[in-house]
């Protein structure tokens, strides 16, 4: 079992809302991924990865967020975060910061979110052209991050 | 003129609320908008291969995807007249019971208890009452551990394709599972008791028309071609073939989703609908959880499809454990899907996903292309009934303040379990 889990969430049918599996997509082929790190494409529930997350020492999610920040800025917020909605939004679907906060009540792994800014999200397979072009860049910064916070944990065990 | 307007069950901002205007004592307008992104995605599976289809379609929804995928298959099969084998179908069934039970505790413990037990969201409940929230939790990792057994993996299974399944489950992995089930039934007490506790809720008494699946074994999922609706004590079939005498489409304008309405009435589709037209589906221990939760069929109260998830929930447990012991007896074949050999034909679909009817219809080519594709979803097919009920609260609602009104609004929306735009899950900073 490898110590760390990457999701990257997202639904690729609604433009850059899938954002978060593009870029687990794209961490999948890098070989430049750390070797103790394993990475899900997924979809739009984290819940549901629970029984992957199981003896774990970290999860990095990666998501979208809308907020006012350029496209593709990547920011790393733990399930604290102030200033996201953390009120029950959807009827049958809680938020990543929702669902971490329920997770971290069960299994013993530290949580991270790394949030991405994203453009727009409606109908359509592709991403938008300003967070296409920064895809290389994302994808640099979600390693940096992922090398950063796994050799810690991996100096802690 | 005052209006209350309640728009938190959008994700996509200005799509999805409820809009009530009150002039006085009267009630001016109760008006219920929902985006229905189905419709928009059916224009991107339009002139792919029929093998392509479903995994798009599976997309619409993250809870629902497995319901979706399916249907879509289903649907695909019989515009080509291919018939599964026996255990696919039993597969199929385990599928979608792994889907309803995860579906059902998520939306049971983290979506409509915290408004039961007054608490903001599924995280501040679990900081009172963590043991509700865990069991939840367990509940819906059991049904993701099936979904995940039988499709290939937790979300959107890549596993069922037109004529069956590219690999079936190992006698190993259905052994595991058996023991996950064993285990997790050990749960259905406390969710009577749990369910059995809370408060009544009995704000919107209505008169409602309800229409389900009617399977040929009475007890499936997926199985059947026939919706029978329940109105006012008579039964009525609409083969699948003839959806659209069900669904009436109509325009709303002040909605994003069209009004389905069978001979003028609006019908509601979901748990509640399922057992109404399924009696028989009561097992006489679901009879006697049912007497704990007072709930007496049929219903005239749309908060009733709580109690009928909750039932429902138990009873899956049971009979994905019946199934998965039935596939052990019987032997599990390593069998391929059955050939699939397109041909120009329109095949319909309706199954039961977990929040009720869905429907979908498509039309193929002779080189086996998509021409056109009609998804119509529980949550369309409630949004009149819906808006009914909400007046109806308004109506019996002593007391109209705007507290009142918007927790009793946002409680009985919830019991619906919509699906609203939920193919967007992003997350916001306000």
């Amino acid at each position: 079992m490898k110590p760390i889990l990457v999701v990257g969430l997202g639904n690729p049918l609604m433009g850059d809302d899938g954002v978060g599996c593009a870029v687990a997509e794209c961490l999948v082929r890098d070989p430049r991924l750390p070797e103790w790190a394993d990475v899900i494409a997924g979809g739009s529930d984290l819940l549901r990865y629970a029984g992957l997350m199981e003896g774990r020492r970290l999860v990095v999610v990666l998501d979208a967020i809308q907020d006012e920040a350029a496209p593709g800025t990547v920011a790393t917020l733990d399930e604290n975060a102030a200033g996201l909605e953390m009120r029950q939004e959807h009827a049958h679907h809680i938020s990543a910061l929702q669902a971490m906060r329920l997770l971290s009540m069960t299994i013993p792994a530290d949580f991270l979110l790394l949030a991405i800014s994203i453009a727009s999200a409606g109908i359509g397979t592709d991403l938008s052209s300003r967070v296409r072009d920064r895809l290389p860049a994302i994808v640099e910064k979600v390693l940096g991050e992922i090398e950063y916070l796994g050799a810690g944990k991996l100096q802690c065990s | 003129m005052k209006a209350i307007v309640i728009e938190p069950l959008a994700r996509v901002e200005g799509h999805g609320g409820i809009t009530v205007e009150l002039e006085g004592d009267s009630i001016a307008a109760v008006r219920f908008d929902v985006f229905e992104g189905a419709r928009l995605l059916e224009s991107l599976v339009r002139g792919k291969r029929y093998d392509e289809v479903a995994p798009v379609l599976s997309r619409i929804c993250s809870i629902c995807s497995a319901a979706h995928c399916l249907t879509s298959l289903k649907a695909t099969e019989k515009a080509f007249e291919v018939t599964v084998s026996p255990q696919t179908e039993r597969l199929r069934d385990l599928l979608f019971l792994g889907e309803n039970i995860e579906s059902h505790a998520l939306h049971l413990f983290l979506l409509a208890l915290p408004d039961y037990l007054n608490a903001p969201s599924a995280t501040a409940l679990a900081a009172d009452r963590p043991e509700l929230v865990q069991l939840g939790l367990r509940l819906k990792r059991l049904g993701n551990l099936i979904q995940e057994t039988i499709g290939g993996r937790a979300i959107h299974p890549v596993n069922a394709v037109p004529g069956g399944f590219g690999k079936a489950p190992s006698t190993e992995q259905l052994t595991g599972l058996r023991t996950a089930l064993l285990e997790g039934a050990k749960g259905s007490s406390a969710v009577v008791d749990i369910m059995a506790s809370l408060p009544e809720t009995d704000f919107c008494r209505a008169n409602t028309v309800y229409a389900a699946l009617n399977s040929p074994n009475q007890d499936s999922y997926y199985a059947g071609d026939k919706v029978v609706v329940f109105a006012d004590g008579e039964r009525t079939a609409v083969p699948a073939a003839d959806y659209r005498t069900l669904t009436n489409e109509e325009p709303a304008p002040h909605s994003h989703a069209k009004h389905s309405s069978f001979r003028g009435k609006p019908f509601m589709v979901g748990s509640l609908a399922r057992l109404t037209v399924n009696m028989r589906w009561l097992t006489a221990k679901l009879a006697i959880a049912a007497e704990r939760l007072r709930l007496h069929l049929p219903s005239d109260s749309p908060m009733d499809n709580n109690k009928a998830q909750a039932l429902e929930l138990i009873g899956d447990l049971e009979r994905a454990l019946a199934v998965v012991e039935q596939l052990l007896d019987d032997g599990i074949e390593d069998e391929r899907p059955v050939p699939v050999q397109p041909r120009a034909g329109t095949g319909t679909a309706i199954t039961e996903a977990p929040r009720g009817l869905l429907i979908h219809s498509y039309t193929y080519d002779a080189e086996g292309t998509l021409v056109s594709a009609d998804v119509i979803t529980p949550t369309a097919l409630n949004a009149a009934s819906m808006e009914t009920h909400f007046r109806r609260l308004v109506e019996q609602c002593p007391e109209r303040t705007d507290g009142v009104l918007a927790q009793r609004l946002e409680m009985l929306a919830r019991a619906y379990d919509p699906c609203i735009s939920c193919s967007v899950h992003l997350m916001r900073k306000r």
